[in-house]
Order: C-alpha cells, then sequence, then structure tokens
C-alpha cells in the first residue's frame, strides 16, 4: 500500500469516537500544560503514563502525543498576556507578544499565534507523513561539529536581541553562559561552581531561570508602577484582519521550514529553535524593522516554529528510536510499554497504529484551533481581572511551576533569586533574552565543541573538513558582522528587538 | 422497666469505653508491629534519581504499577533529577527511615559512583537493601554497515589504528566508560591512545554512532533495541550468561571470546539507611512475587529488561562485588577523586 492509502486508513481509525475522544482530551490537557509555568509537556505526559496500564496502545499513544504538541499551542497565552512564557520554546514570543497586548491587540497575537501553530503544525506533518525514514538519515549526518556551526550561527541572534546596548546584551548573554556551567563538567564529570551545595550539582535548572527572570520579575515590577495594566487599554478588536493573516504568511511558511528541520536534530532543544525563527523573519520579514515593537510576524514565527519542531521531532523518535526532546523521551518509555519499539520496522509491522497516530495529529491541530480560537476571547477577559488578585496569583503559580519541575524546594529559591535578578535587569534596562539564549545554547556548545575535538584528537581541522559545519560557522560569523555594521550605520544601535521602557 | 433499660444502656455504653480504651492501650503499646502489619497506610515515594523514561524510571513504573495494585495504596514514581543521579539519591539518604521514601536505585547511584567518586555528600553502602528487580545488559555495537563482524575485528582494527579510534559513552563516568574500559583491559589494549567522545545521554551517543560520528560503544538493551532493529547498529556481543529471545544471532560475551566482560546494568528498590527491617520484608516479598509473575515478567521483556531477583542479603554482597569490580577499573580510568 502506498503511504496515501495508509494515510486515509489512519484517518478512518483516528476518526473513531474514541480516538477523537483521547485526541481531544490530549489536546485539552496539553493546552492547560502549556500554560501553566513550569508544567511542561515532559511532566504532563510523565503523569499520564501510568494511564497507559488501562488504555489499548493507539488511544493511549494519540492522548500523550497531543499533550506534547497541545502543549506548543497553550505556551504562548501567558508569553502575550502578561509577558511570561508558559515554555521555554515560548520565551522569544514575548518580546512582541507583549508588546502587542500593551497596544491593546492581545486578540490578534493570541489568534494569530494559534493560526501559525495550526498552519506549521500541519505542514510539517506532511514532512513527517512523507519524508520520515529519509529525513532520520539526515538527522544521522549531522555530527557534533556541525552541531558545533550551527550554535555559532545560533548566537549571532545575540547581538540582535541586545536592544539598545551591546554592551548590557553581551553581559546578559554571558551572564547565561555562566549559570549554564553550573553543575557536572560533561565531559570529565568534574563538578565547578557547585560551592559545595548538593543541589547545585545538578545545575541550575532553566524553567526556574524563567520563571524568575519572567514571572515573578514581571510581577515585581507590576506593583512597583502602581499597576498600570494592559486592562488598562481597551481592545480594538478580537481577532486579526484578512491583511494580518496575509502579512504572516511568508513567516508561516519560513518557520515551518525552521522548525521541521531543526526539530529533526536530537542535539537542537525546541527553546533554540524558536529563537532561530525569530531572528531569521526579523531579517527576512518586510516588517523587520518593526520587531520588538509588537509586529505579528514577531509572534507568528516562533509560534509556528515550535510547532512544525514537535513533528519534526517524531521523526527520529518514529523512524529510529531516538527521542529528540526529554518529552519525547517519556513517550518513547510509553511506546517501549507497550512493546512498540520505534523503528523502521514499527511502519512494516505496526503500519495500523503508526499512520492511526500520525493521521490523529492532523485531527489533533483541528481541535486545537477551533479550541484556542474561542479561548481568546475568554483569555484576553483574564487580563482584565485586577492585579491585586492576579499578580499573587502569578506567584503562587510560579512557585508551583518551579517546584515541579525537580520537585524541590532548592529549584523555588532559585526562581525567587532570579526573581530579584530579573527586576534589576529590567531596571537597569538589562535585556533577559540573551540570557535565556545563552542559557539553552552554552550545553550544546560546550559538548558538541569538546566532542568534535575529541573525535579528531584535538585537531581543530574537523571544521574546516566538514563543509556543513564550515557552512554553518561561517555563516555565522558574518550575520554577526552584517549586524554589528548595522547596529554602527544606525547609530544608536537599536535593532528592533529592545525592550520598550515604562514597562 | 425505664430503669433496667437505662442501665443496660449504662452497662453497654460502660463495655464499649472499657473495651476501646483497651484497644487504644493495645495499639499504643503495641504500636510498632501492629503499624507494620498495616503497612503502607499512606502514599509512598519512590524516587527516582533520573529524569521519566530512562532505564530506572521505567523499572520504577512498572514495579510501582505492580505493588500499588496489590497492596491497594499508591506508590506514587518521583523523578528527582540532576548530578548524575548524586542529587536524587542525597535525598533519599538523608530522608526519614520509615518505608514513605525509597529509591528505584541502579548501577550508576551505587557502587560505580561510590567507586568513582570519593567527595560524595553520602557514603555510596550506607543505603538499605531491599531487592534487586532487573538487569539492563551492556550491549557492545558499531555503525551497522562498520566492516568489523566481532570483537575480534575491532581487536584487531584497534591495535592496528589505535590513534583514528573513536569510541562514544553516555556521561564522563557512567556504565558505558566502564564496559569500554573493561573491554580493552581485557583485550590488552592502551585505551589513552584511543579517541574519547562524550555525549550527554544513551541516545545521543548511539545517534552518533549510527550516523559514523564514532566507531564504537557499549550500551543497555534498552537505550540499542530500536536502532538494532532497524539496521542502523550491529550489535558484536551482549554481556549475559545467554543470548537473549529476541536477539537470537547476538552472541554473548563468552561466546564472543571475552568471558571476562561482566559490566551489567541493574535496577533494585532499596531505602535511606536504618530502615526498619518490616519494611524492607514486605517490598521484598512482593517484588519476589512479581519476579515469578508471568504478566510481570512479560512486560520487563518489553521495556528491555532480564528479571534478575535477588533478596536484601544476597542484593547487599551483589554490590559489594560491584564496588570491587569498579574500583579498580575507576582509577585504571582516571576517573576517580
Amino acid at each position: 500500500m502506498d503511504t496515501l492509502s495508509l494515510l486515509a486508513n489512519g484517518f478512518v481509525a483516528a476518526l473513531s469516537p474514541q480516538n477523537l475522544l483521547f485526541a481531544f482530551l490530549g489536546s485539552v490537557l496539553g493546552t492547560l500544560v502549556g500554560v501553566l509555568p513550569g508544567i511542561g509537556p515532559t511532566s504532563g505526559i510523565a503523569i499520564l503514563l501510568p494511564l497507559t496500564a488501562f488504555l489499548p496502545p493507539t488511544p493511549a499513544i494519540i492522548m500523550l502525543a497531543a499533550i506534547y504538541y497541545g502543549a506548543m499551542y497553550g505556551g504562548s497565552t501567558t508569553a502575550i498576556l502578561v509577558n511570561i512564557p508558559g515554555e521555554v520554546s515560548s520565551v522569544v514570543t514575548t518580546l512582541d507578544g507583549y508588546q502587542m497586548a500593551r497596544q491593546g491587540r492581545a486578540g490578534q497575537a493570541l489568534a494569530i499565534a494559534a493560526i501559525s501553530s495550526f498552519v506549521a503544525g500541519t505542514l510539517s506533518l506532511l514532512g513527517l507523513t512523507f519524508f520520515a525514514p529519509p529525513l532520520a538519515d539526515v538527522a544521522l549526518a549531522i555530527g557534533p561539529p556541525e552541531y558545533t556551526g550551527l550554535v555559532i550561527l545560533a548566537l549571532a541572534v545575540v547581538v540582535s536581541l541586545s536592544g539598545r546596548s551591546l554592551r548590557k546584551g553581551l553581559a546578559s548573554a554571558l551572564l547565561g553562559a555562566l549559570i549554564a556551567m553550573v553543575g557536572l563538567d560533561p565531559q570529565s564529570g568534574r563538578r565547578r561552581f557547585t560551592f559545595g551545595v548538593p543541589q547545585l550539582i545538578g545545575g541550575i535548572d532553566f524553567i526556574s531561570v524563567i520563571i524568575g527572570l519572567y514571572a515573578i520579575a514581571e510581577v515585581l515590577v507590576s506593583i512597583e508602577e502602581a499597576m498600570a495594566r494592559v486592562s488598562a487599554i481597551p481592545i480594538t478588536r478580537l481577532f486579526p484582519s484578512l491583511a494580518d493573516i496575509k502579512a504572516c504568511i511568508g513567516a508561516m511558511v519560513r518557520c515551518t521550514l525552521v522548525g521541521f528541520g531543526l526539530g529533526l536534530l536530537p542535539g537542537c532543544t525546541p527553546g533554540a529553535i524558536s529563537f532561530f525563527s525569530y531572528d531569521l523573519e526579523r531579517r527576512v520579514s518586510r516588517a523587520g524593522s518593526q520587531f520588538g515593537t509588537g509586529a505579528i510576524q514577531g509572534v507568528a514565527s516562533p509560534e509556528g516554529a515550535n510547532n512544525a519542531a514537535t513533528s519534526g521531532g517524531f521523526v527520529p523518535l518514529l523512524a529510529l528510536g531516538i527521542p529528540p526532546t526529554p518529552a519525547l523521551a517519556v513517550l518513547l518509555g510509553g511506546l517501549m510499554i507497550y512493546g512498540l519499539q520505534p523503528g523502521p520496522l514499527l511502519f512494516e509491522k505496526q503500519p495500523a497504529f503508526v499512520w492511526t497516530v500520525i493521521a490523529s495529529m492532523y485531527v489533533g491541530n483541528v481541535m486545537l484551533l477551533i479550541l484556542n480560537l474561542p479561548l481568546v476571547g475568554i483569555w484576553v477577559r483574564l487580563v482584565m481581572v485586577p492585579y491585586p488578585v492576579l499578580g499573587p496569583l502569578i506567584l503562587v503559580f510560579s512557585v508551583l511551576g518551579a517546584f515541579s519541575v525537580r520537585n524541590s524546594t532548592f529549584d523555588v529559591w532559585v526562581a525567587l533569586a532570579f526573581g530579584l535578578l530579573g527586576y534589576a535587569m529590567r531596571r537597569l534596562d538589562f535585556p533577559e533574552t540573551p540570557l535565556v539564549l545563552t542559557l539553552i545554547l552554552t550545553p550544546i556548545l560546550e559538548n558538541s565543541l569538546r566532542q568534535s575535538l575529541s573525535m579528531s584528537a584535538g585537531d581543530v581541522h574537523i571544521f574546516f573538513e566538514r563543509p556543513v559545519a564550515l557552512g554553518f560557522a561561517v555563516v555565522g560569523v558574518v550575520l554577526t558582522a552584517v549586524t554589528l555594521y548595522a547596529r554602527r550605520r544606525a547609530g544608536t544601535g537599536a535593532t528592533g528587538a529592545s525592550r520598550q521602557e515604562g514597562s | 422497666m425505664m430503669n433496667t433499660m437505662r442501665r443496660s444502656v449504662r452497662v453497654w455504653l460502660a463495655i464499649c469505653g472499657t473495651a476501646s480504651l483497651v484497644l487504644m492501650l493495645v495499639a499504643a503499646l503495641g504500636g510498632a508491629p501492629a503499624g507494620a502489619a498495616t503497612y503502607p497506610t499512606r502514599p509512598v515515594d519512590m524516587v527516582v534519581a533520573f529524569a521519566p523514561g530512562g532505564g530506572a524510571d521505567v523499572t520504577a513504573r512498572l514495579v510501582a504499577g505492580y505493588v500499588s495494585k496489590k497492596w491497594g495504596q499508591p506508590i506514587n514514581v518521583v523523578n528527582r533529577t540532576g548530578g548524575g543521579g548524586i542529587v536524587g539519591t542525597h535525598e533519599v539518604l538523608t530522608s526519614r527511615p520509615d518505608g514513605y521514601t525509597l529509591m528505584m536505585d541502579n548501577h550508576a547511584v551505587n557502587a560505580m559512583l561510590g567507586a568513582s567518586q570519593t567527595d560524595l555528600p553520602f557514603k555510596w553502602d550506607e543505603r538499605t537493601p531491599i531487592a534487586r528487580v532487573t538487569f539492563d545488559p551492556v550491549f557492545y555495537v558499531v555503525k551497522f554497515d562498520a566492516p568489523w563482524r566481532s570483537l575480534k575485528e575491532v581487536v584487531a582494527h584497534i591495535k592496528a589504528n589505535p590513534r583514528t579510534f573513536r569510541w562514544g559513552t553516555a556521561h564522563a563516568g557512567g556504565i558505558s566508560t566502564f564496559a569500554i574500559t573493561q573491554f580493552f583491559s581485557v583485550a590488552g589494549l592502551d585505551i589513552a591512545q584511543t579517541n574519547r567522545v562524550v555525549f550527554p545521554g544513551g541516545a545521543p551517543t548511539l545517534t552518533a554512532l549510527a550516523g559514523g560520528h564514532v566507531d564504537f560503544a557499549g550500551q543497555q538493551w534498552s537505550e540499542v533495541l530500536g536502532l538494532i532493529a532497524g539496521k542502523k547498529i550491529r550489535a558484536l556481543a551482549v554481556v549475559l550468561p545467554g543470548r537473549l529471545k529476541d536477539f537470537p544471532d547476538v552472541p554473548t560475551a563468552r561466546e564472543a571470546g571475552f568471558p571476562e566482560l561482566d559490566v551489567v546494568g541493574w535496577q533494585g528498590v532499596t531505602g535511606p539507611p536504618g530502615l526498619q527491617a518490616e519494611v524492607a520484608d514486605r517490598w521484598d516479598q512482593a517484588i519476589r512475587e512479581a519476579a515469578a509473575d508471568p504478566s510481570f515478567l512479560d512486560q520487563a521483556a518489553k521495556i528491555g529488561k532480564v528479571i534478575a531477583y535477588l533478596g536484601p542479603q544476597d542484593f547487599r554482597k551483589f554490590m559489594q562485588a560491584e564496588y570491587d569490580k569498579y574500583l579498580p577499573l575507576a582509577i585504571k580510568m582516571g576517573i576517580r577523586k
């Protein structure tokens, strides 16, 4: 049977009432998990894994997968409304999404996030449907030297995220790199910067950092500013105009390609992918100069990219049994409990299962769109909740979220400490996005650089002998140079992504 | 009539009161045995020092599912990750030994850690052993289209080209490092001449192997299953006494000519130091039962585990033997610190 008829059979099975119900449950839970900071798809799937004891494999995996991609829809909600990313992959959405909300365009931002998620999610599923096995081989060809090049390319983004002062941006980025190094040295296993504190051996969890820097710092700043809130601004219109959607079509296509392509790579985290997509869009889009001030493409791009990345991630998972993200590692555990060993044989031996799950993802994306668009109206009212009620609620969820990641009170203290740091950074006009970006990228860079040098017995030629690695690195260096030059010419150097003061 | 009734009510009340007082006294005096007989009276936390989806986690969920069904009391699997398992282990070993905080222990955070790190925040052997549950055997693997078809051929190749040979391991001091170090040592090869590439976990190590970025690795069953079945990597030997039913073509280390290879992954239940013997016995009994239950065995095989039950005394001896095995290897590798 060819792919299309297999997929058609998959749709028939996916549309059965039972499978529809579990896809819907997964979508709802995923959205919820995405909205709550701290509780991500990994813990969401892990909590529901015991249900596999009661369910047949197909509906169980349909539900767990729906939690995973559903979380990508939910992550943008709080990022846009209250400047607090629900997931790491929505950090960059705060830049333009929150600005849009401040201009009374929260509804449009939420709606475009859902639409872009749907478009990119669905387009990238076509990639999963038709090219999974060959693309899996591409993922294998990407080794440590290529990852090193890719991170050098990603670091070019730091310059464009630096806001008005390059020095402040770099300081923030270096702080992020330093924080990422706390814990065990990944290559030698030796401890560094742990100061004899056992909990620090595990490193500083980035979810606690994000909760502190964004949620807690935001509450502190808002309290100080006498609660001059979004709610004071009249909401202009709930849904984007046709012209808005048209303006985002290019962004949606580009973010699908970036998200799906990078999502295939087991060494590339979803957080890094949305940054990549945002930066690409900022450079390519006609609205690029408005990025950071509430450009609708600045919301569409990262939100679409993280959804495309989830479909990309299923390629190595299903075709090779390699989970590219922690959440998919848990899902792999679920598959194994059923004796469904991922790999090319899964497609041959269990075609009904594989194609039903893939078909259910198309269905789930439609459900999520239908679910999320009417929710826009409700979410928008959330910001009308008086701040004396909303602020404490945000703090409660922040503490819960920080605790839930590793079930550790230590992480709550970390979040509170980063809340103070975030407050200081905002007051002193240091951008916090470069910190988050290097926090995500430093472990990838450190590992891949040292792995590459181990592969070549310490010879740096390895980077010059591998064209893909060299290509990435050269583009990264050129982009950095171009951006620096543009900043100099612009005088003040504000290239768009700067935080608007007085927030 | 009324009086008689009132009196009988009073008598009954007195009897009931005395009886309940006696019962309370008995309960208070004999509290320990009575309490232990009904353990667990509330949910039990089973800590896993690693992220969900790993070997210890999957085994913990399997055991927790079985035992909670048997006892009618929830067994919560709690993932406390970080520091290569040190953080979660430390928490369990410093928790109250009341039987409500136990851990799904494994090779990595037990003797292997004790052998390779001298400055741990806890003593590796102070935990209370309850029962070893499963083995997660090591497979020595190469890329599927690699020119070597046996471990002997790999040895011959390394002897001829040590400087360009690259092997991958997951984590700096983990089981894969021990497995490869033991292989080099048994084969009489100088490990220092070859190139070691460290990856953050089994999945990235095997991805790099399948992509040809490293030449050789020693990883566990649950990690290699998919890639072997998908013909991306090839297993040259499995470290077990007999061949696995699922991999009839993969020779044991003994058959491959290396009977000395014995690095093995395992999972077992342990508790904090000074755990009550009654609690340990009750758990041991439940796990012994599970290990003989065909449906449990079947589930274990599906997640890449071999049942390898040992009771508390034998488990303690096994842990010590592990330590004695890994200490010289850790010194040889230069990772003991």
